[in-house]
């Protein structure tokens, strides 16, 4: 938060055009928000005073921008939201795996990047409790137990699992290789028909309406994202 | 299209390969025959005559030399020794040659003229794509121009005018560069599809997402369960084939009209497709042949737009493996079907 009680956003990105419609745009729905148009420049502002949020392009021109990651996870976890170019899956999987919580596509809508940050900024503050609600799906993360509209739905350990780390990072995209790494180990990495077919299975049993609903998101070639607010229609 | 456009007289190894070949086996094949060795000298003028019409002229002389060594040590007698040869087996000789120069000239006048046809054709492509994508450009790049001119002093109710404007001719820029990429992609030979295991409704799902609004007001029917299996293809290359696919069903047919999905493993078992039906005015049958070439665009078709869509998912298609085939509807309307090679899913030992 900055001075004025507001959110702090910092925006990266070295085209003047767009951190200034970007700029606006935050303004304008209530966030206070800082520049910076180099990855070196961001990393000493960001090193004095931590923003709330960053919103980073990832093709700087001075360091790349999963080097401006790397190098802003060693003092701060703050929640980052890269900014990629189409058809760059390699730099967007790059990216992710050095900290960033989510990507959003050039050119983008104004209304996307705002729904992006709030719920990055929704999952950021700690909710307190162990019980997480969507739809007709209840998921207590303490006792390990699924209810659908109040009936237990029977889930193996690894399903459970998988949906209780979609969950806590919900709204955050999970590459293939962070899911495999942490619920199967280290050697998993490449076993990505194991995710395939539990995340099948966990859709299977939680149903057809929270699926048409879309909380489970396919990330093509990237990972899977929860969603806890699905826009209709969407 | 390389290997054709290059002349056949520059030749090259293969072509020599070819000759030494040819001559190895009529060689071979006379020695078991019992044939005299002059109608044997007219086995080897047939294979002469078969060969340079499609080798170059170095090869096609070279393939009478050959024959003609061949042919007088192993069959003119004495076998098996060179020996000087009489009038008329010199005149066979003489025609091998004269016959290899014919053959490989004539071949090669025939390449130099598809190889023309080539030419112009790539030309007029050239000139199409430029043409085309100029004017697609200053399009979007006009409308954007005179808006932001107006914008200032417009009042409220055209400003809002304005801003639909704007909001059309940025979709139409952005749709634009995207396929322009994707066609600069294909044509680089620098796409290298990840094949993965893909669930149909998340592909469709991820496709209906790209496109947003742009489906907005249509009635789009999924036809297909969880059920379904996985199949091996490339995701993003099969979003964006879905996309476009849905795109021209949203473009080309009434609001009124419903677009289905379906997606379904064959009878055999070998292939897995999606299909794109709509209930729209279908294919003229005379667009069906020319329908997935590049900047084939339908007659009746709205303006704006190069006709690259349907180029496109067939190119990412045959990428895959896969293809895209085209049917008309049962009562009119047309359906759309990407096909992939299917094997089943490795049975999932738990980790």
């Amino acid at each position: 938060m900055n001075s004025e009680g507001k959110f702090d956003i910092m925006v990266v990105d070295d085209e003047e055009q767009i951190r200034r419609l970007v700029r606006l745009t935050l303004e304008e729905s209530g966030f206070g928000v800082r520049e910076a148009y180099s990855g070196t420049i961001f990393l000493g502002e960001a090193a004095v005073h931590t923003p709330d949020l960053v919103i980073l392009d990832l093709g700087l021109p001075d360091v790349p921008g999963s080097e401006v990651l790397r190098a802003l996870r060693m003092f701060s976890s703050v929640p980052v939201l890269v900014l990629t170019v189409l058809s760059d899956e390699a730099n967007r999987i790059q990216a992710l795996e050095a900290g960033a919580d989510d990507y959003i596509t050039k050119p983008f809508s104004t209304g996307e990047l705002i729904a992006r940050i709030r719920a990055i900024l929704r999952r950021a503050r700690p909710s307190g409790t162990s019980v997480f609600n969507f739809g007709p799906i209840e998921v207590d993360l303490e006792k390990g137990r699924v209810l659908k509209a109040g009936r237990q739905v029977k889930l193996t350990a690894m399903e459970f699992k998988l949906l209780r780390m979609l969950v806590i990072n919900r709204d955050k995209v999970l590459t293939h290789q962070n899911i495999l790494s942490s619920i199967w180990g280290p050697k998993a990495i490449d076993h990505t028909n194991y995710l395939r077919i539990y995340m099948m299975h966990l859709r299977r049993k939680l149903g057809e309406d929270v699926e048409s609903a879309g909380h489970f998101q396919t990330e093509s070639g990237v990972g899977y994202r929860f969603v806890s607010e699905p826009l209709k229609g969407a | 299209m390389v290997r054709s456009l290059l002349t056949p007289s520059q030749g090259n190894y293969l072509d020599y390969a070819k000759v030494i070949l040819v001559t190895a086996c009529v060689t071979a094949a006379g020695w078991f025959l019992p044939l005299s060795y002059l109608a044997l000298g007219y086995v080897y003028l047939l294979a002469i005559i078969v060969t340079s019409t499609q080798v170059g002229r170095m090869p096609a002389l070279v393939s009478a030399v050959l024959s003609s060594l061949a042919w007088n040590f192993f069959f003119v007698p004495p076998r098996l020794t060179f020996s000087v040869p009489r009038l008329d087996e010199s005149f066979l000789l003489i025609i091998y040659f004269v016959v290899a120069l014919i053959c490989s000239q004539l071949a090669s006048l025939r390449f130099a003229a598809n190889r023309a046809t080539l030419l112009a054709e790539s030309e007029k492509m050239h000139q199409a794509l430029f043409g085309n994508v100029g004017h697609e450009l200053k399009t979007p790049l006009s409308v954007f121009r005179m808006a932001v001119e107006q914008l200032d002093t417009a009042d409220t109710e055209r400003r809002a005018q304005l801003v639909l404007d704007l909001r059309i001719a940025v979709r139409r820029l952005e749709s634009l560069v995207s396929n322009l990429l994707s066609l600069t992609r294909l044509e680089s030979g620098v796409l290298r599809p990840r094949l993965d295991w893909c669930h149909a409704r998340d592909l469709v799902a991820a496709a209906r997402r790209s496109l947003g609004n742009r489906l907005e007001r249509r009635t789009l029917l999924e036809d297909f369960s969880l059920e379904l299996p996985m199949f091996r293809a490339d995701a993003s290359l099969m979003e964006e084939a879905i996309g476009h696919l849905l795109f021209n069903a949203a473009v080309h047919t009434p609001l009124s009209s419903e677009i289905r999905v379906g997606a379904a493993l064959s009878a055999d078992h070998h292939f897995f497709t999606i299909t794109v039906a709509d209930d729209g005015p279908g294919v003229p049958p005379e667009m069906v042949d020319r329908l997935f070439a590049k900047f084939s665009r339908g007659d009746t078709a709205r303006p704006g737009g190069l006709g690259l869509g349907l180029s496109i998912v067939r190119g990412f298609m045959a990428a895959q493996r896969g293809d895209v085939n085209y049917f008309p509807g049962r009562k009119g309307g047309s359906i759309f079907m990407l096909r992939m090679p299917y094997s089943p899913f490795p049975d999932p030992t738990s980790p």
